[in-house]
């Protein structure tokens, strides 16, 4: 995957999913999806458990691949083998688990893989700069406005949303140092509580203000209107609707995700 | 603000308890076996019944980090043992045997490395290992021990730093020199490198160092090899302070060092602990053996004490880590409107919208 998307942006979008189809056997997990993001616009793919929204975001992250359909990052044909090959075409994923190392600081998890040596042979040798890390990770957290009571204190004695807070800022910052990247998120507010759901929906807000385009898995339609910029609706499979979040309302969007109302045509 | 200083008061009982265990056995022993327990030759002694096993805890407890539990130490000290006391005995000069007896711990540490990343229980795997190195060891050997090499005092019966303490020669026992040299190298690598960073993490959530472009399962072979080697060291210094190597894996070195990294305060499953409390739990060990010596009671009841000492820092670990979770959470529910009360109140669905934990299950095991 060539890292430099940024010269080669022939496109308006970041990610293009053009016909997607997945089989699961003969269950047809997704038909004929089409669906569009722009570099700092943020969407959120709603539908009912089952819908295939978990399934979308799997072939968007490389777990999964499409029986047919193309994705294209940035305008440009991609083929992901793996979740690795997203990731080097600058798509992050947030996962519903966490994946933090519980025993450890916040400064070592949101640093994982991208440490700071020390200058000199030490640094030859692979000593970290333990206060260069902190500096940094109190940097990259302020930037994303996450609060968190000490960097030093091991995660798994962080809150709820503190903890989704540095999981969260981990992929943030790996994904702005994507020029225009893309960050997937599962259930970002699962479990948390409503001053943390506030602190979650401002680090989106804030994301897709940096030109990060945001692909928001939820139930939760509260996030959803406040975050996205738009809605796309799944519904067995299908994708039947896909608009402007100023231009729906929750009725017509429950209407969609329940199937009591028809698809949108012209989408 | 009552609630934080129970959170900090158990963070200090985890950090220090075993700091003040050591301390107050230490007292309590001194006033028991009075005078000769607190004395600083007794002390000395101490350090040296504890050499062995500290280093065999320490490779237990690298093993553990990672997330392994290596059942194999015994074996691989035996059969490093008997390697490094054969090339002795056809002459190889002692560096010579003791680098064959350490590549032969890192060898059999990834043989245990390759089939628990195949997906084999480790356990199992190790115990294997622990079957073959000393049944290997003892085909080597062909029975009794082998004797009457000559070159491994400077790890053995050497004193170091000697100086003369009420007429008697007191130092630092060769053994424990080695001790010195494994956890100084080993707390310095895993407390300051980002290589022991990495393999804290892989022993914590690997998953977390997948995502994060390492290549986790690296670290989890270096736990295994780690773990060999430290095998190896054990196995080197026994040969060399006992003067034999025998093939008959030293299983209660198992259960010590088990023991002192439990009492190191960490609940076995990987990702945390520190070495020079590992160090702390196996001289702890050695002061109870030590008393028992003194008030001349049967040396049997060590090995009793130090199994139930094993489940008893296990147990104490685990209910101090559920009071922690549990003060966690109270602080966490502080926070002031609970998520469903603003759900209900803006969506008429409520219904729907509690279903958001099915969907989290499904979505547990990713790539």
């Amino acid at each position: 995957m060539p890292k430099n998307m940024a010269k080669q942006n022939e496109s308006e979008f970041a990610l293009s999913l053009e016909g997607i189809d997945l089989f699961y056997g003969y269950v047809r997990a997704l038909n004929t999806v089409n669906l569009n993001v722009r570099p700092g616009e943020c969407i959120a793919l709603l539908g009912d458990n089952g819908a295939g929204k978990s399934t979308l975001l799997k072939v968007i992250s490389g777990a999964h691949r499409p029986t047919n359909g193309v994705i294209k990052v940035h305008g440009r044909e991609v083929e992901f083998h793996s979740p690795r090959d997203s990731a080097n075409a600058g798509i992050e994923m947030v996962y519903q688990d966490l994946a933090l190392v519980d025993a450890q600081d916040t400064a070592t998890n949101l640093l994982l893989g991208r440490e700071i040596l020390r200058k000199g042979p030490l640094g030859w040798l692979g000593f970290l700069d333990r206060k260069a890390m902190k500096e940094e990770a109190k940097r990259e957290v302020a930037n994303l406005g996450v609060k968190i009571d000490t960097l030093t204190r091991p995660v798994e004695m962080l809150s709820g949303g503190q903890r989704q807070g540095v999981a969260l800022a981990r992929s943030a910052v790996r994904v702005s140092k994507q020029a225009e990247g893309i960050l997937l998120l599962d259930e970002p507010t699962a479990a948390l509580g409503y001053e943390q759901k506030v602190m979650v929906e401002q680090m989106i807000k804030r994301m897709a203000a940096n030109n990060i385009a945001v692909v928001l898995v939820t139930h939760d339609l509260p996030l959803a209107f406040s975050a996205a910029d738009r809605m796309v609706v799944l519904n067995r499979s299908r994708k039947v609707a896909d608009i402007e979040t100023s231009k729906t309302n929750n009725d017509e969007i429950v209407g969609w995700i329940t199937g009591a109302r028809p698809a949108m045509e012209n989408m | 603000m009552r609630k934080p200083d129970t959170l900090s008061l158990l963070v200090f009982a985890r950090s220090w308890g075993i700091v003040i265990l050591f301390v107050a056995l230490f007292g309590a022993f001194s006033a028991w076996g009075a005078p000769i327990f607190g004395t600083f030759a007794n002390f000395s002694l101490i350090l040296g019944g504890a050499s062995l096993a500290t280093l065999f805890a320490a490779a237990i407890a690298m093993g553990v980090f990672s997330g392994a539990l290596d059942l194999s130490v015994p074996g691989i000290a035996a059969i490093s043992g008997v390697v490094l006391a054969k090339a002795l005995l056809v002459h190889q000069s002692v560096w010579v045997g003791i680098i064959l007896a350490l590549i032969t711990g890192a060898v059999f540490g990834l043989v245990n490395a390759f089939f628990t990343l195949k997906g084999l229980n480790p356990l199992a795997v190790t115990i294997g290992t622990l079957s073959v190195t000393s049944g290997l060891a003892a085909v080597v050997t062909n029975g009794p021990p082998l004797f009457g090499f000559k070159g491994l005092e400077f790890i053995g019966s050497q004193q170091y730093f000697a100086t003369k303490i009420n007429g008697t020669m007191v130092g630092l026992p060769g053994p424990f020199m080695v001790v010195l040299l494994v956890y100084v190298v080993f707390t310095i690598f895993l407390t300051q490198t980002r290589g022991g960073a990495r393999f804290l993490a892989a022993g914590g959530n690997a998953e977390a160092l997948r995502r994060s472009g390492v290549n986790a399962n690296l670290y989890k072979m270096l736990g295994f090899v780690i773990s060999g080697i430290l095998a190896a060291v054990g196995g080197i210094v026994t040969t060399a302070f006992t003067s034999q190597a025998s093939a008959l894996p030293a299983t209660n070195q198992l259960f010590t060092g088990l023991t002192a990294v439990a009492l190191s305060g960490i609940s076995l499953a990987g990702g945390r602990g520190s070495l020079p409390k590992v160090f702390v739990g196996s001289v702890i060990i050695s002061e109870i053996a030590s008393i028992l010596v003194i008030k001349n009671i049967q040396p049997f009841w060590g090995t009793v004490i130090t199994g139930a000492l094993l489940i008893f820092a296990l147990y104490v670990e685990l209910v101090i880590q559920k009071a922690v979770s549990k003060q966690v959470v109270q602080h966490r529910s502080a926070a002031p409107a609970p998520a469903p009360a603003v759900a209900s109140a803006a969506m008429p669905t409520t219904n729907y919208l509690s279903n958001t934990t099915d969907g989290a299950a499904t979505e547990k095991k990713d790539a």
